[in-house]
């Protein structure tokens, strides 16, 4: 407070030059780049900086490219309401429902100790568990509720679905939990001495007060789906191909104009649902 | 045929315990309809408990309580027909001031329709003096306005009982003091019930039309204010009070045997422990020279402080106890002290209560 106007103005400057300085050299530099090559000249071989509007043509004009853009658009949608609508349920008793503050933390880390393998064994262990011969088809043949192996569960869209699905759900789970526990036990007291029963007591209070961690926690799981590749060709036996994927082929076969012109689609797409979602709620003023 | 019943609400032997802590100790209770109760004890005593046990917030582990002539002992909180203000007014964050005070009218199980609801709170704002901050979020108004929502949130659903859980304790001093009067007046306008809890003496005596005393989960005392400050029942009740200077010691005839010697008395209260006190304004310094016979003890002057009507004394006696003596300006100029000086500390034996 009794810092004067310019040591304090200095001093802000200092803190935040090292952030400012990463985030050019690293973030706003390099898109400005794929921004710059997704207009280069391709030819086979090689890429030269003569301006050329055909990587993106090409990319309007293939139903490849086109069916790959509303495949990443529609699993992203699954994906996100299959964690909201296991995760808020979740966050609800971690964070509410548990009263002790000890044990709502073990309950957190416990979902996050998937995360104590790698990103492809966790993946990858999806294989034996959906295969013709995997576990759930084993358990269903055994307690004879099927007679024949359910084969649409693995190399499918719903095995991409599925393992995103666990992969993602606990950063749904963590936001909205954290707001949850932030919620104070009287608010809720006080609502229910005012008559209101459980479910307007939810609509009206608990929701609208954990909206910033869903808010939050969609941001997460968006970004991270959107911009997925190896669950997809893990899981789906190369069936279903996010515009991920084609940037790994197209990176993979020196395609560097059409990769920049998927890499600025997606960062669009990923921009355009990060601004609706802070639409919903200010977290500027609600964190 | 529930009008000759004078009780808002009656507790029956109300226990209820943690483990092996006893939070309340087989309470019992009756408070008069449109009255102001103040409900004074020290942490730890089971206040908030007890308020919140009768709210129906927690469960008492035996007992009945009833409300309006009603057992309501295994109703859910709602359901009882009383209000509650919480400590730290537990508003609605997201809801505008208009909003948190309409929910419950809103939100209960046959809720109003809304043009009555917006009538109600209309009327309530005026009443509590919130004009023209209904569209204002309960983030932007200050502490004084936040109480008044919590108060006119609970009001608007024309509880015949409002439980109050240290309502004041969030405000500052200055505040404090305009929301006691306040508070009062808006309970006489209405006729209901307060239960107010406060672990300030002054504010529970200035408050209450009677104030209760809890010690240690029962109730020392249930009295009218000036009963409470002038012949507390028990020796805790004269410690809460923090207005009584307090020996220990035994009974032997008249006379009650301190480690300051013989303190002389003139009338006994009946209670488990044995102790003598008296109140701070009773005491005449004197110097040390003076006989020291009678009702008095020898003590160092330490230092002083001013409160504008008075001035308090602080002694303090060879074995560390500190003696308060208040001064009434209105009884004569200030007197000065010499510190670390000896003085001799006398009152009357008929000022004295001793407790035994």
């Amino acid at each position: 407070m009794a810092v004067p106007a310019k040591t304090s103005s200095k001093t802000a400057w200092w803190l935040i030059a090292p952030g400012v300085i990463w985030m050019t050299l690293f973030l706003v530099i390099p898109i400005l780049m794929i921004v710059y090559v997704s207009f280069w000249t391709q030819t086979t071989f090689k890429i030269e900086p003569t301006l050329t509007l055909a990587s993106w043509q090409q990319f309007f004009a293939s139903d490849t490219y086109i069916t790959s853009l509303w495949t990443t658009v529609r699993i992203w949608l699954i994906v996100l309401t299959a964690t909201l609508v296991i995760g808020y349920p979740t966050a609800l008793y971690v964070g509410l429902f548990v009263k002790s503050k000890t044990l709502s933390t073990i309950l957190l880390v416990i979902c996050v100790i998937p995360f104590w393998t790698s990103f492809l064994i966790r993946v990858l262990a999806w294989r034996p568990m959906l295969g013709k011969e995997g576990a759930i088809n084993i358990v269903l043949q055994k307690f004879g509720i099927i007679s024949a192996p359910i084969e649409a569960l693995l190399f499918t869209e719903l095995s991409v679905i599925i393992g995103m699905t666990q992969i993602y759900c606990v950063f749904m789970v963590g936001p909205i939990a954290f707001m949850l526990g932030r919620i104070d036990p009287n608010i809720i007291e006080a609502s229910r001495d005012l008559g209101a029963g459980f479910w307007r007591i939810f609509r009206k209070i608990i929701f609208p007060l954990s909206l910033p961690g869903v808010v939050v926690g969609a941001i997460f799981v968006s970004v991270m789906v959107l911009g997925e590749f190896a669950t997809a060709s893990a899981l789906s036996g190369r069936k279903v191909n996010l515009l991920g994927n084609i940037i790994v082929t197209q990176v993979g076969s020196l395609k560097w104009a059409l990769a920049s012109v998927v890499g600025v689609i997606l960062t669009i797409v990923m921009g355009i649902v990060v601004a609706l979602f802070l639409r919903i709620v200010d977290l500027r003023r609600e964190l | 045929m529930m009008t000759a019943d004078a009780h808002i609400f009656r507790l029956d032997g109300v226990s209820k315990r943690y483990g092996a802590t006893v939070a309340l100790d087989k309470i019992n209770l009756s408070v008069e309809r449109n009255e102001y109760v103040s409900l004074l004890g020290p942490s730890g005593s089971g206040k908030t408990v007890l308020l919140r046990t009768i709210a129906g917030f927690e469960k008492p582990d035996e007992g009945r309580i009833e409300v309006n002539g009603r057992d309501v002992s295994s109703l859910p909180a709602h359901e009882r027909g009383i209000g509650f203000v919480f400590q730290n007014f537990a508003l609605f964050p997201h809801l505008s001031v208009a909003d948190n005070i309409g929910f419950g009218l809103a939100n209960r199980n046959d809720p109003l329709p809304t043009g009555e609801i917006a009538d109600r709170v209309r009327e309530i704002i005026k009443l509590v003096g919130l004009e023209g901050l209904g569209a204002r979020g309960v983030g932007q108004i200050s502490g004084g306005q936040k109480q008044r929502v919590a108060l006119a949130r609970t009001l608007v659903t024309e509880p015949k009982l409002i439980l109050l859980d240290e309502p004041l304790g969030a405000l500052d001093a200055n505040l404090r003091g305009r929301m006691r009067n306040e508070l009062r007046a808006i309970r006489e306008r209405l006729g209901v019930t307060f239960l107010h809890v406060t672990g300030s003496e002054t504010e529970a005596l200035a408050m209450g039309d009677r104030v209760i005393v809890l010690d240690h989960g029962h109730i020392a005392q249930f009295d009218h204010p000036d009963h409470v400050y002038t012949n507390p029942a028990t020796p805790n009740v004269a410690k809460f009070l923090n207005r009584y200077n307090m020996f220990d010691g035994s009974i032997s005839g008249s006379a009650f045997k301190s480690e300051y010697g013989d303190l002389p008395f003139t009338q006994k209260t009946k209670s488990e422990k044995a102790a003598y006190a008296v109140r701070y304004d009773r005491v005449a310094v004197e110097a040390d020279n003076a006989v020291s016979k009678g009702s008095s003890v020898q003590a160092n002057f330490i230092a002083s402080e001013y409160l504008g009507s008075s001035i308090m004394y602080f002694f303090e006696t060879m074995d560390g106890k500190v003696i308060e003596v208040e001064h009434h300006l209105s009884n004569g100029a200030p007197k000065t002290f010499e510190p670390k000086k000896s003085y001799r500390l006398r009152w009357k034996p008929e000022d004295a209560i001793v407790f035994g």
